[in-house]
């Protein structure tokens, strides 16, 4: 199916906004294991990965702003909030185990990563409910 | 809400991609606009109705006067 000039924009920046933030994250991580920081430094660091994560956020915004088509609009604002649901429920459940001494800490950094996951995830069968139909 | 979309879209021999094509919309959105599993806004509604040259309330109706 050819996708909007609008989703093309947002394939291509949030692409972009990929790659700076993965970069950025081994960036940071590779300043740990150097070892331990002075503290503005340490914050200095810390906020490189972040950048990007706002950029990913304005991105989606951005694409809500410019897609004409109001049904992709319902069907990202779908994903967003079954990714949240999704997110905020493991990621509570883990820190609860974690509590019980059951299961190792996590990161704050994967949550991240985790909630574009649940995202890719909950477009399929989103799609698959309201896209069916032959198209006769 | 109930819609008459697929007969009129059928009535002019148009597919899914037809119609999606002269709204500007993909044809995933027609298809949910038609099976109703989603409601247009009040815009897109104006727009169908323009297409088909008929008014709003011949081409939707809210299940009570159907």
């Amino acid at each position: 199916m050819p996708k909007s000039q609008a989703a093309r924009r947002y394939l291509r920046r949030i692409a972009i906004s990929t790659i700076v933030y993965v970069f950025a994250v081994f960036l940071t991580l590779h300043a740990v294991n150097r070892g331990r920081v002075p503290l503005p430094e340490a914050i200095g660091l810390a906020m490189i990965p972040s950048l990007p994560i706002v950029a990913i956020i304005a991105t989606v915004g951005l694409y809500l702003k410019e897609e004409k088509d109001e049904f992709q609009r319902e069907l990202v604002i779908q994903s967003l909030l079954w990714a949240a649901g999704a997110t905020l429920s493991v990621t509570s459940f883990w820190s609860f185990l974690h509590i019980f001494g059951r299961v190792a800490a996590v990161d704050g950094f994967h949550v991240f990563v985790m909630f574009w996951l649940f995202v890719a995830l909950s477009g399929y069968p989103l799609r698959r409910y309201y896209g069916g139909g032959n198209g006769e | 809400m109930n819609n008459r979309l697929r007969v009129l879209r059928a009535e002019r021999n148009w597919s899914q991609a037809d119609l999606a094509q002269r709204l500007d919309v993909s044809r995933q959105s027609v298809n949910a606009i038609e099976t109703g599993k989603y409601d247009p806004s009040l815009p897109l509604a104006f727009r169908l109705s323009r297409l088909f040259e008929l008014p709003i309330e011949a081409i939707f109706t809210d299940g009570e006067n159907a």
